[in-house]
């Protein structure tokens, strides 16, 4: 399929307290953004494991994006911090080992900022659109399929 | 069966032939130093079966048992039939293998008693709960082997009923004379494919013998396995030795992987919406999770009860059950463990230690 | 390499008969050539089984988290740079406390790479490896060949940043900075990331050259002093993070995950692609992430006591920019 048609599944992990309320509050205000994200839920950024983020690749989804509080924000007041320090390297590694740079996206998003999910959402699946079906990290099982 | 002389300027030659019909492999030599099977037409003419390259790095038990190995796939179609499911096709066509030591030939005889549901060598898949997958890469896979003239220190097969020209489990045995080879097929589909060769005349043959007795006369280490006979399973259990193996064993599992009698494996499905997968991989007993059962319990939740298990399965419970020794000598687990536990010395031990104070059973 | 042997068995018996071990840590010669094997001694007497080589190639600091909760007295721990870094980062992590241990340290000369000097041997088997300051003897059953220390060294080792233990009750050698080097003498920061200086999609081909033939065995995370979880990540089944089979994702799962979770910690000390049976260069994925670590955080593992390892603390103006 053309990377027009192809419509990419991204694995999107929101903070409760910020990101999940922009996200709700983005429906709410019926702001438009692409579909194509499957939401999960995390109490805080800080719980993000790169676990999570691996096994959605091999399951195959297409990109991974991972939104919080702002710094100085987070409701358990650090956890954004330390998770600041491990995207980096989360990144980083991923990128050095061939992940293409457009599959793996970070935000902070505070629960007021429905117009930047949105904004942001619309990017980030731009991104993985512009990249087309990831087989990198793909499992068999999904080719066989 | 007779014999025949394959001339070494003539092996290339013969290969080619072998591959218009057959996938065909041979030991070769890779870029990091490790020797590993790797299909014909990929290994430069030179490294075909050369003698000093010892034993390749892992055995080549994948080649009847992989490491991921597909039993059968689904799918969910409500309507359509309701859950199909397919069983994984065998091999498409049959493959060759050259240059398989005789300890790892061995080994697959022994496997055959465990997959084949039947007596060790008996690789047809007829008897009741025979391993179909198993039977079907039996059939479609060809072992010619090459008699080991120069044993690596680490080798001890010789004390593991088994020996350097050892037959079991091969289809023809291929013995390295200097310029040629002296081949004997063992079985009616080695012999087919070695049509057209040239017969050996008795000076191969006994130049083959007296390599063969040179090669037995390097092996010198003694393995006595005669009192681990006698003693009872519980009072192997007790002896002292396993708190010494437990206190450095990582319990990783390279010796169980290198190995090629071992044999477990864990069955997973893998699901992705309505259809998916079940799977065959490698397991290994050192793995604290091996024997975790859904309630939680662990039978062999301990590190020393998976140093242990490991050993009196091989060497205790195996032939009990079996009449077999579950080991074939080929020393891989010696070159691969960290933390250099040595398996002869292990050996030695359970056979001679005297048991200790008995507050430690099964 | 003797004047070393001979005083980590002075100390170890020194220190198991007045008291402050109950058991020491170390190495015995192997049962074949080129290997040395853990071992851990409780008498005075038994201290002539201790050996150090280049061949000790291990990490004893995983191995003392079992010894430590077993009874009461210090362990005794033969520890070169490395190793006593991984004690300094293990101490800090609250596996064992200081006045715990017990460490003889030994100044590193740097450790052997088997399979280098195998490749190098033109005959069929070695027998015996002899060793002195900067040459290696290899004998086979029917020649000898001389190799020199730093063209047979682990990778690691050329680019150590600390031969000298950070930590010890007592060294075996001189490790002053003027008599011998301190450090392996190359540039880590040029070599731990190779990759860097490729596109894309060659870092993906060299990613599974380099990977592919991992058998799943777990021994360099067995070997590795980091890797002690109750219940590893691996291992985890509600859910299955990890596919336990041979697709590349898989293993390339595991190798990806196993290196995040070391992260900061690791100190280089190369027992993981030692103990590998497969020879793969597991190293590639930690070197990159310590080499992320030195630049963005300024940390390297283990140099201290009392630092708090890089992934547990935070500074407010830390390297955002990738983030929108």
């Amino acid at each position: 399929m053309s990377n027009e048609e192809f419509s990419p599944r991204i694995a999107t992990f929101l903070c409760s307290w910020c990101s999940y309320g922009a996200a709700d509050m983005a429906g709410v205000g019926r702001f438009s953004y692409p579909a194509d994200f499957r939401v999960v839920r995390i109490p805080c950024t800080g719980r993000l494991s790169p676990k999570f983020v691996l096994s959605a690749l091999r399951q195959g989804a297409d990109g991974v994006w991972v939104s919080g509080c702002h710094p100085g924000d987070c409701h358990f007041i650090s956890g954004n911090l330390t998770a600041r320090r491990h995207f980096t390297l989360l990144k980083n590694l991923l990128e050095y080992v061939g992940v293409e740079p457009g599959r793996l996206h970070f935000s902070w998003i505070s629960s007021a900022e429905a117009d930047k999910f949105a904004r942001v959402a619309t990017e980030v699946a731009a991104a993985v659109r512009a990249l087309g079906p990831a087989q990198n990290t793909l499992s068999a099982l999904i080719k066989a399929v | 069966m007779d014999s025949y002389l394959l001339a070494k300027d003539r092996l290339d030659a013969f290969i080619s032939r072998l591959a218009a019909s057959l996938s065909v492999f041979v030991p070769a030599k890779g870029q990091d130093g490790l020797w590993s099977y790797v299909p014909a037409a990929r290994a430069a003419p030179s490294d075909a079966l050369t003698p000093e390259g010892g034993n390749t790095n892992m055995s080549p038990k994948s080649f009847v048992f992989p490491q991921t190995e597909v039993l059968l796939r689904f799918d969910n179609r409500p309507g359509e039939g309701g859950m199909i499911l397919r069983q994984e096709p065998g091999p498409a066509g049959r493959t060759v293998v050259l240059g398989v030591r005789p300890c790892d030939a061995k080994a697959f005889s022994m496997l055959d008693g465990i997959f084949g549901g039947g007596a060790s060598g008996d690789a047809s898949g007829d008897a009741p709960g025979a391993d179909p997958y198993w039977a079907a890469r039996r059939a479609a896979t060809i072992f010619f082997g090459l008699a080991c003239n120069y044993p690596c220190p680490t080798c001890f097969c010789d004390q593991m009923r088994c020996g350097p020209h050892h037959r079991e489990g091969l289809d023809a045995l291929w013995v390295d004379l200097g310029e040629s080879y002296l081949v004997t097929p063992l079985t009616e589909r080695g012999r087919e494919l070695l049509a057209g060769l040239e017969p050996a005349g008795q000076a191969d043959l006994d130049r083959a013998e007296s390599l063969r007795a040179e090669a037995q006369a390097l092996l010198t280490g003694k393995i006595p396995m005669d009192v681990i006979e006698e003693r009872e399973v519980l009072a192997l259990c007790a002896l002292p030795l396993w708190e010494e193996l437990a206190a450095t064993c990582l319990n990783c599992g390279a010796c169980t992987h290198a190995c090629p009698t071992c044999h477990c494996f864990d069955i997973q499905d893998e699901v992705k919406g309505a259809s998916g997968r079940r799977l065959r991989n490698w397991d290994s007993c050192m793995s604290g999770l091996f024997t975790r059962h859904a309630s939680g319990h662990n039978p062999r939740g301990d590190k020393l009860s998976r140093v242990r298990q490991r050993f009196m399965h091989k060497f205790k419970y195996i032939p009990v059950k079996r009449g077999v020794v579950g080991c074939v000598g080929c020393g891989r687990c010696i070159k691969v463990c960290p933390v250099n536990i040595d398996v002869r010395e292990v050996v030695r031990a359970m056979n001679t230690q005297p048991p200790g104070p008995p507050e430690r059973s099964a | 390499m003797r004047s070393r042997i001979v005083n980590i068995r002075a100390a170890a018996k020194q220190a198991l008969e007045e008291g402050p071990c109950r058991v020491v840590a170390g190495y015995a010669p192997g049962t074949m050539a080129m290997r040395a094997r853990p071992i851990f001694i409780d008498k005075p007497e038994d201290a002539g089984k201790l050996t150090w080589s280049s061949f000790c190639v291990g990490n004893l600091a995983g191995l003392l988290t079992q010894a430590a909760h077993a009874a009461p007295g210090k362990i005794g721990v033969v520890a070169q740079g490395c190793v006593s870094r991984n004690l300094v980062g293990l101490i800090g992590e609250g596996r064992f406390k200081r006045e715990d241990l017990y460490i003889i340290g030994v100044p590193c000369l740097g450790m052997a790479e088997r399979r280098k000097i195998e490749a190098k041997y033109p005959g069929r088997a070695i027998i015996a490896v002899e060793e002195a300051e900067d040459v290696f003897v290899v004998r086979g059953k029917r020649r000898e060949v001389r190799m020199l220390r730093r063209d047979v060294l682990r990778d690691n080792c050329y680019t150590c940043v600390q031969r000298n233990p950070v930590i010890f009750d007592v060294l075996v050698a001189d490790s002053a900075p003027d008599a011998e080097p301190s450090t392996g003498g190359g540039d880590i920061d040029k070599v731990a990331a190779p990759w860097e200086r490729l596109a894309p999609e060659a870092r993906l081909t060299a990613f599974e050259a380099a990977y592919k033939d991992c058998i799943r065995c777990y021994a360099c995370r067995d070997v590795c002093p980091l890797c002690y979880c109750a219940t590893c990540f691996v291992d985890e089944s509600q859910p299955q993070w990890l596919g336990k089979t041979q697709d590349f994702a898989d293993i390339a799962n595991y190798h990806l995950l196993r290196a995040l979770h070391c992260a900061g910690r690791c100190t280089d000390c190369g027992a993981c692609e030692s103990a590998c049976p497969q020879n793969i260069k597991v190293r590639r994925l930690t070197s990159k992430l310590e080499k992320d670590v030195r630049a963005l955080y300024g940390h390297q593992a283990g140099m201290a006591l009392g630092e708090a390892p890089p992934l547990t603390v935070y500074k407010p103006d830390d390297p955002q920019d990738f983030i929108k």
